[in-house]
């Protein structure tokens, strides 16, 4: 094979207001993780394992984090002939029709001359906001076998959340591996009698994408799950299940994502990022730039994922730690996630707390409930801020991004928010 | 865009760096690992990226392999582009009277269509063997304001030193008058740091006269005091030739001790991070629930579950439970097997530990190693690429185990201070 039959377009674009400060300046799919990379990189890693050269990433939203991240796409190998990442942010043109991406399948349909271009086979579309291994190849070949029109990548899920996801009723066609789909439920209010939901990974027959895509401009309406599948199903096309039975990171509310990184952790991990074969753009952030993490004399680090460019006088339990990241001596920081370059000041106590990049966090600060104790609510403190010596940020506190220095108070309540 | 005709970078990477034994069994000086991330070459590369220097010709000779595959396409240190580039210069034949370079003078001399085809006011001629952070910039501002044809950057070594170096003899205005190369009855404690800028034209001259002089501090440098303006350029600062064991060791040992001077983040030292080949990034290193790591540099990918004492770990060292690693140094992907003990020992690449093994065993760091009194006689252990260490086998101090050495190779359970397998 030497020109690429598959195309696979990324839809990155998307904010997820649930996750709060964390993507006030970044899409969802930029929004770090696992001590070192990105969600997208997930995604991204996949796409490389999998064979899969030609991507384009649709992105709207804040796009500067995103696109410094995929920098050439040297990172994932795709520079090359017939390699490459496009990315594709909304634009105008000369007949005024284009504009902001109206929704996922507004965005693909806004660039149906590049996906035509392109001349693909089949179509993958996924979001890149998740946090899953997957063989993609496997499920192209599952969907050549079937000769479907659509696939659809699913996992099961309890009946109880299924209102949050597309549900997808499946028979048993081909057991463990899919089947065809019978009924589509796109986040269903009451409990449907089926399980099995939509992973946002979708591999098209071009064709029938860009029919639908073009009938679907006539809706108000312009979602893949929303409005692309069930038109599918109405015009009684082919569309098939194919099962992903492994590990997904849905990651839309603080707690999830915070869960998520937990499951990084323990000496047997959900996510393995390593056996994954996880790659990031090193180069963004200066990731490379960094020294070894030095523990010193004092150190204590327990259960914990500490890259590169950290410095450990005081003690981490249960934690995640970006580059870059200090802990002075004395600090304590327990079932936390820290984002790039923060510094936790002496004797601070940290519990269940995330914190943007580049904070300076000041001497015996207390964020969250007492350590030792178990904490029920993350606690987030936005990117670029300087917190005052001994302030006391109380559990589930949300503390708004680049505060100025009359700003601060000196107790921000539990549940509070401070902007 | 203007042209500059910026001073062009002479490397030279051919060190053999033989007291350094079995860390350079295969791989140049140069090449070899050095505090955890990085290889010796990334300090001399990322100062010359760092002093705004962009064309650079790395002159190599003995097995250059690891050499080439770590310094790719130069990307690491920002040498890509048009007017850009690092180029591997190995030596190659046609050449009239010889093939192998003869010393550091006749590399540079067997690359003359180099420095013809890179215009330049200047050439850098630098090692790739030392441990150290300098603003060429600085030197070059310095060697125009001072009209020199040649200057040697130069620092203050101990006088008990003096013998491994070349000396200087400086008058009031810092110009070299006379010169020493290794005295055995130093005059001077001013030590040349094998750092030489030279006018292009007088280099080229220089290097057309007397195809009999073939190195720069013995033949080079003499006639140039003798005869031209040769100043001395003072450095003040960190700087170690890492050529022997112990030097290696301690400048090692150096990073984590703090107020050392040492410092390669702040210092902005850049490595090629993509050479292993890996189909994955590294994860960040992973501390278990007993893991116990005090006054150690750990790298991405490793995974601590024992105990971790003033040591220098490479991405993906593994230390099981139990074990115990101290005063060590392990190079990327060694595995120390539960309730093993690694005590004041290098290991090469992909060491494995068994488990209850130890190696650096007894108190007897007196014991020199037989084979090579020189190399090890202060109770350092080597452990070569490849190599493993069988349950329960006690390894003592001095001792060289060599790549790649197989359980069945072991004699016994013991393997006496300074022996070598």
């Amino acid at each position: 094979m030497i020109k690429p039959s598959t195309l696979a377009m990324i839809l990155a674009g998307s904010r997820v207001d649930e996750l709060d400060v964390l993507t006030y300046y970044r899409p969802k799919s930029a929004v770090p993780f696992g001590g070192f990379a990105r969600v997208i990189d997930f995604p991204l890693s996949n796409l490389l394992h999998s064979g899969i050269e030609q991507i384009a990433i649709l992105s709207q939203y804040r796009g500067y984090s995103l696109i410094n991240h995929i920098g050439t796409g040297a990172a994932w190998d795709m520079i090359g002939r017939h390699r490459g990442i496009s990315i594709l942010p909304p634009f105008k043109d000369n007949m005024d029709q284009s504009d902001w991406y109206r929704g996922t399948a507004d965005a693909v349909y806004k660039n149906l001359d590049f996906v035509e271009y392109h001349e693909p086979e089949d179509i993958l579309i996924l979001s890149g906001d998740h946090i899953y291994k997957m063989d993609y190849q496997d499920m192209i070949d599952y969907h050549y076998r079937k000769n479907a029109d659509l696939t659809l990548g699913v996992i099961k899920v309890d009946k109880k959340k299924a209102h949050r996801f597309g549900i997808a009723a499946i028979d048993d066609e081909d057991g463990e591996k899919g089947g065809r789909v019978t009924a589509y439920w796109e986040k269903p209010q009451s409990a449907p009698e089926a399980d099995w939901a939509s992973l946002t990974v979708m591999v098209f027959k071009p064709e029938v994408l860009y029919r639908a895509l073009g009938e679907n401009q006539k809706s108000h309406s312009f979602e893949f799950g929303r409005d692309i599948i069930p038109l599918l199903m109405s015009w009684d096309c082919r569309v098939y299940g194919y099962k992903h039975h492994g590990y997904w990171g849905y990651t839309r509310t603080i707690e999830e994502y915070w869960q998520s990184n937990m499951d990084l952790l323990g000496e047997n991990p959900l996510i393995d990022m390593q056996a994954w074969g996880l790659r990031t753009n090193l180069e963004h952030r200066g990731i490379r730039d960094a020294q070894p993490a030095l523990i010193e004399d004092n150190g204590v680090i327990h259960n914990s994922l500490v890259y590169n460019g950290c410095v450990i006088e005081g003690t981490v339990i249960n934690s995640v730690l970006f580059p870059g990241v200090k802990v002075k001596k004395g600090a304590i920081v327990e079932n936390s996630v820290l984002f790039f370059n923060n510094c936790i000041g002496a004797d601070c106590r940290l519990n269940k707390v995330i914190t943007d990049v580049n904070s300076v966090i000041g001497e015996r600060v207390l964020i969250g409930p007492e350590v030792g104790t178990v904490a029920d609510q993350v606690t987030l403190i936005g990117w670029n801020n300087k917190i005052p010596d001994g302030t006391i940020i109380g559990e589930g506190a949300t503390v708004y991004p680049n505060l100025t220095p009359e700003q601060w108070i000196n107790r921000v309540e539990a549940g509070g928010v401070l902007k | 865009m203007r042209v500059k005709k910026e001073a062009l970078v002479l490397l030279l990477a051919g060190g053999v760096g033989s007291r350094l034994n079995i860390l350079v069994q295969n791989r140049a000086k140069p090449a070899v690992p050095f505090g955890g991330l990085y290889r010796i070459i990334d300090f001399s590369l990322s100062n010359v990226m760092n002093s705004g220097l962009t064309k650079v010709g790395v002159l190599t000779q003995y097995k250059p392999m690891s050499l080439m595959r770590h310094l790719g396409m130069g990307e690491a240190w920002d040498f890509t582009g048009r007017s850009r580039g690092v180029k591997i210069l190995p030596p190659h034949t046609g050449f009239k009277d010889s093939d192998w370079y003869k010393g550091t003078a006749d590399a540079v001399r067997q690359n003359i269509d180099f420095l013809e085809r890179n215009p330049a006011d200047e050439v850098v001629i630098l090692s790739g063997d030392h441990i150290y952070y300098m603003d060429f910039h600085a030197m070059l501002e310095y060697h125009r304001y001072k009209k020199a044809d040649v200057t040697v950057g130069m620092m203050v070594v101990p006088m008990s030193e003096i013998h491994q170096f070349g000396a200087g003899i400086i008058n009031h205005e810092n110009r070299i008058v006379d010169w020493e190369e290794k005295p055995e009855k130093p005059r001077t404690n001013l030590a040349s740091m094998g750092i030489y800028i030279f006018d292009r034209q007088y280099l080229l001259d220089t290097l057309s006269r007397d195809r009999e002089e073939n190195d720069f501090g013995m033949h080079i440098l003499p006639r140039a005091i003798a005869n031209d303006n040769v100043f001395a350029y003072p450095f003040y600062g960190y700087w170690r030739d890492v050529g022997t064991i112990q030097a290696y060791w301690e400048a090692n040992m150096d990073i984590i001790r703090k107020n050392s001077g040492i410092s390669p983040e702040l210092w902005g030292i850049r490595t090629n991070m993509e050479t292993s080949g890996l189909p994955f990034d590294r994860s960040p290193a992973y501390f278990g629930g007993h893991a116990s790591v005090s006054c150690s540099m750990i790298s991405a990918g490793c995974s601590i579950r024992g105990t971790v004492q003033n040591s220098v770990l490479a991405p993906g060292v593994v230390v099981a439970e139990g074990a115990i690693v101290r005063d060590s140094i392990l190079f990327a992907d060694c595995i120390v097997e539960k309730n093993s003990v690694v005590d004041l020992t290098i290991c090469d690449k992909r060491v494995r530990i068994q488990a209850e093994a130890v190696v650096g065993a007894g108190n007897n760091h007196e014991i020199a190693n037989r084979q090579q009194p020189k190399h090890l006689y202060t109770g350092i252990t080597l452990i070569g690429k490849e190599a493993v260490v069988p349950p329960g086998v006690s390894i003592g101090r001095n001792c060289i185990i060599n790549c790649k050495t197989k359980e069945e190779a072991y004699p016994g359970k013991e393997i006496e201070d300074g022996e070598t397998l």
